[in-house]
């Protein structure tokens, strides 16, 4: 073996080729692809939340509204404006690593994971807000009005919704600061990015279905 | 084994700022227009605004200007797939008659 | 082969590390289609008893052998072990497992890791299912219609959907990991009109597995929410609406079908290919109609709400949706028909069953085309018109064209040969239990029998015992090929590498297969070429 062949041999910031494949290019982009036919897989699993919320919304159109305005929509347009820098600071941190930039890598996704902690902590506030103002269906709702069946429709969507996003929030915080700390490790570099370029497709993939839900829950009816 | 190929592209650490102001705007913009009185108009600059925010980190953050013709209709097809759910189920709600029992 | 061939040939991959551990963590797609093969009987012959159990007690109008709740909870186990534990996985997982990689010319999946993923999930969610089984059963019928499974039944709603939630992700990640295999992992010269149309089949149902399945995860999860909460958007008193559920629910299971048909589809192309010794006629109209009927197939699912409530305009629309996704199919007949014409037609068991399929799926179908105009299915809902309906295409059809399947492919798999007389008898057994057994509710469906009801009418009596009776005789028609298999492996003849004189990448490999599939890389011409011989081709 050369010198130059078994230095790349050792160097563990190499991805090995599987066997199934005929070189590392063809398993990066069979990886890619199927990290997007995922993606499309969690469009329509938050879909079937989106389809009920807008039947629902079509049979309910005033309700919705009033329901939209007991939601805190400054939390919601700050969580909104995290994620969105979050998807930024992860897109740099996949940039830092193709360019052996580890340290940078490192602090950007570490940057990620707390913008994404924080997300939950706001969110949970406003969860929190939200049973004691008699808003949670199931465990404590009451509210006056002639609205009151579509506000309690409303709030069923926005806690399944939501609740479902949450979750997804919290796995990707947990693989970006596991990520994180592997490669403060040294176990991704230059020549082995693609663990992280899937991740960060996964985190801007949960940014979108926000980027949906924010007008749907936060903004309707606002202007009174 | 050769080395694979170095990353054939580097996106400028300006690109994304950008971006990422942009999306920034567009969701002030949102967020302001939403407290005008518009009607209907408010959901629908909302949801366009919406759409073109995704738009846009699907082109930069997500590398599709950049991705192969598969991974971008990839990429389409769970959109499309979910407008004909709600396009279709809609179009039932939508179009109910009530039919009044016999007694009514 | 001489003796001095067979001590010095690679070891298969049955031969390669043996042993429980080295199977349960195996990453090869053919040992991982073996161990899918053996949950997919197990659950086959579980939601065979209770399908036994339903025809025992339908035998008397009184349905005294189980009584209203127990018969519905079996209908239910039936219903949902056979469409979630059996039809969906059996040909994509284990003879698309086996089989696609080894036809398109690589050493394996895509994703070999997710593969044995996906089968523990399979089996996790098959674990959760017996459970509730075991803990009283379900007694909602497999479509789970709400409010009666969020709000009333007192049976183990949750046990069950967490079950179907779980194999839901087996089902996902095996269609993504096809995806991704049929687009990266050919071999030179495999362009893709020169793929093996049992490979489009298993393409095609990948697309529709992964985007369908995610639909079916949430409505479930839906389900368990309003069930576990007591609120949620499925309920009119609270402002929700039963039939979002049903919307929901058949996007998923009307592709849930076509998950069930198109690998049959491809797979009997195969077949008919090589016992009519012929390329199968209009080959590219073959992959576009496969295609089309997995596109076409997600815009139809209102013709299961016709009487739900739906609107009526939507019911004209789903109605004309219906009537256009049967072209592709009635293409497909008529191409394997005329694929016949002029052939070397041999009647090997493989191809027995094919005959059948087609036959069978093709009466299957004209009823789906009855049932699909609104004015004829007001009066046929519900009653055994559609049961025999959906039996024709799933069992005449999708089970035959797996036992077909199983018998073409068992010399590649297993080394061995299976006995073909006794092959020969099970098929044509089982065609004729399988007629016995739902032909008669076609007719009584016709005449107002409904389903789902543990007694019937004094009159229906005598058709519905002609409908017992042949499930006799077709339940003796499933055990024969286990039977027959099984001694097969110990007693069977050697089987060569191409016993059929078959074309296609599989045959040129040794029976069974190396672990990496093929000892020099495949490189490929032509497909099908059935009009040349194949090189040391002897007369068989």
């Amino acid at each position: 073996m050369s010198a130059a062949a078994s230095e790349i041999a050792r160097d563990e910031r190499t991805a090995p080729v599987e066997e199934q494949y005929d070189d590392a290019v063809q398993q990066r982009e069979a990886a890619t692809h199927g990290m997007w036919v995922f993606l499309s897989t969690e469009i329509l699993f938050f879909g079937v939340l989106f389809a009920s919320y807008t039947v629902c919304r079509v049979l309910y159109s005033r309700g919705f509204a009033e329901a939209s305005r007991h939601t805190d929509m400054l939390l919601g347009t700050i969580e909104t404006a995290v994620l969105l820098t979050s998807s930024s600071l992860i897109a740099l941190g996949v940039r830092a690593l193709k360019l052996d930039q580890r340290r940078s890598a490192t602090w950007l996704l570490v940057g990620t994971g707390l913008l994404g902690v924080s997300f939950l902590v706001m969110h949970g506030f406003e969860y929190y807000k939200e049973y004691t103002e008699h808003l949670v269906p199931g465990i404590d709702f009451a509210q006056p009005g002639p609205h009151a069946q579509a506000i309690e429709l409303f709030f069923c969507l926005y806690y399944f919704i939501t609740g479902f996003h949450s979750l997804h929030v919290l796995v990707g915080v947990t693989l970006i600061l596991v990520l994180a700390a592997r490669i403060h490790g040294g176990a991704f570099g230059p020549r082995r990015y693609t663990t992280l370029e899937l991740t960060a497709l996964y985190w801007h993939l949960v940014d979108i279905v926000w980027i949906f839900v924010y007008p749907l829950i936060y903004l309707v009816g606002r202007s009174g | 084994m050769s080395p694979p190929r170095a990353a054939t592209h580097i996106t400028p650490v300006s690109h994304y700022l950008w971006i990422l102001a942009a999306l920034l705007t567009l969701l002030a913009l949102s967020a302001g227009s939403a407290l005008l009185k518009l009607g209907s108009f408010n959901t629908v600059i909302n949801l366009g605004i919406s759409v073109l925010k995704t738009l846009l980190v699907m082109a930069v953050f997500m590398h599709e200007t950049e991705a192969r013709n598969l991974t971008r209709l990839t990429s389409l097809l769970g959109f499309v797939w979910l407008a004909m759910l709600i396009g279709l189920a809609l179009f039932d709600f939508m179009t109910r008659t009530a039919v009044p029992a016999p007694w009514q | 082969m001489n003796a001095v061939d067979a001590a010095s040939a690679p070891p298969n991959f049955l031969q390669r590390d043996y042993g429980l551990r080295a199977w349960l963590t195996t990453h090869d797609h053919k040992r991982i289609a073996i161990l899918y093969a053996l949950g997919i009987t197990f659950f086959f012959f579980l939601g065979g008893v209770a399908a036994t159990l339903i025809r025992l007690n339908l035998a008397t109008p009184d349905g005294a052998l189980l009584g209203a709740e127990a018969y519905n909870k079996t209908f239910t186990f039936h219903g949902v072990v056979m469409v979630w534990f059996f039809l969906i996985p059996s040909i994509p997982a284990t003879l698309g497992n086996f089989l696609l990689p080894l036809m398109i010319g690589a050493r394996d999946v895509a994703f070999p890791r997710l593969n044995l993923a996906s089968w523990y999930l399979y089996m996790l969610g098959g674990l959760f299912t017996i459970a509730a089984l075991l803990a009283g059963g379900v007694d909602t019928g497999w479509t789970f219609y709400t409010p009666f499974s969020t709000m009333f039944s007192n049976s183990n709603v949750f046990l069950v959907v967490i079950g179907v939630f779980i194999t839901g992700f087996s089902s996902i990640f095996t269609g993504l990991n096809f995806i991704v295999t049929v687009h990266s992992l050919r071999t030179s010269g495999m362009t893709w009109f020169r793929l093996p149309l049992f490979v489009w089949g298993i393409y095609a149902t990948s697309l529709v597995l992964v985007l369908a399945t995610p639909v079916l995860a949430m409505t479930l999860a839906l389900i368990g929410l309003e069930r576990g909460l007591g609120v949620g958007v499925f309920d009119p008193a609270l402002g929700g609406d039963p039939l979002l559920f049903q919307h929901l629910f058949w996007f998923y299971s009307h592709p849930a079908v076509y998950i069930m048909i198109l690998p049959a589809m491809g797979l009997i192309s195969e077949i008919v290919s090589c016992f009519t010794r012929r390329r199968v006629f209009g080959y590219k109209f073959m992959t576009y109609s496969m295609l089309a009927i997995a596109v076409i197939g997600f815009l139809v699912w209102g013709h299961h709400m016709f009487v739900s409530g739906m609107s009526m305009y939507a019911g004209m629309v789903f109605s004309m949706l219906s009537f256009i996704v049967a072209v592709p199919s009635a293409i497909k007949v008529f191409n394997w028909t005329a694929t016949l014409r002029k052939g070397d037609i041999s009647f090997e068991a493989p191809m027995l069953y094919a005959l059948g399929f087609v036959g069978l799926f093709m009466l299957g179908g004209l009823t789906g085309l009855i049932l699909a105009a609104p004015a004829l299915d007001v009066p046929l809902t519900d009653t055994y018109f559609v049961v025999a309906h959906f039996h024709y295409v799933m069992v005449g059809g999708s089970v035959m064209a797996y036992l077909g399947g199983i018998h073409y492919w068992w010399p590649k798999i297993t080394g061995k040969l299976y006995p073909e007389g006794w092959a020969r008898f099970a098929a044509i057994l089982m065609f004729c239990g399988f007629n016995l057994t739902f032909f008669p509710q076609y007719i009584l469906g016709y005449e107002g029998m409904p389903r789902r009801y543990y007694s019937y009418l004094p009159q229906f009596q005598v058709l519905n015992v002609l409908s017992s009776a042949g499930a006799s005789i077709l339940a003796i028609g499933y055990v024969l090929p286990a039977l027959y298999l099984l001694w097969s492996l110990r007693y069977g003849a050697a089987a060569g590498n191409n016993p059929w004189n078959a074309r296609g990448l599989e045959w040129q490999t040794t029976s069974p297969p190396p672990k990496e599939n093929f000892l020099h890389r495949p490189v490929v011409r032509e497909a099908y070429s059935y009009d040349q011989p194949l090189a040391g081709e002897r007369a068989s």
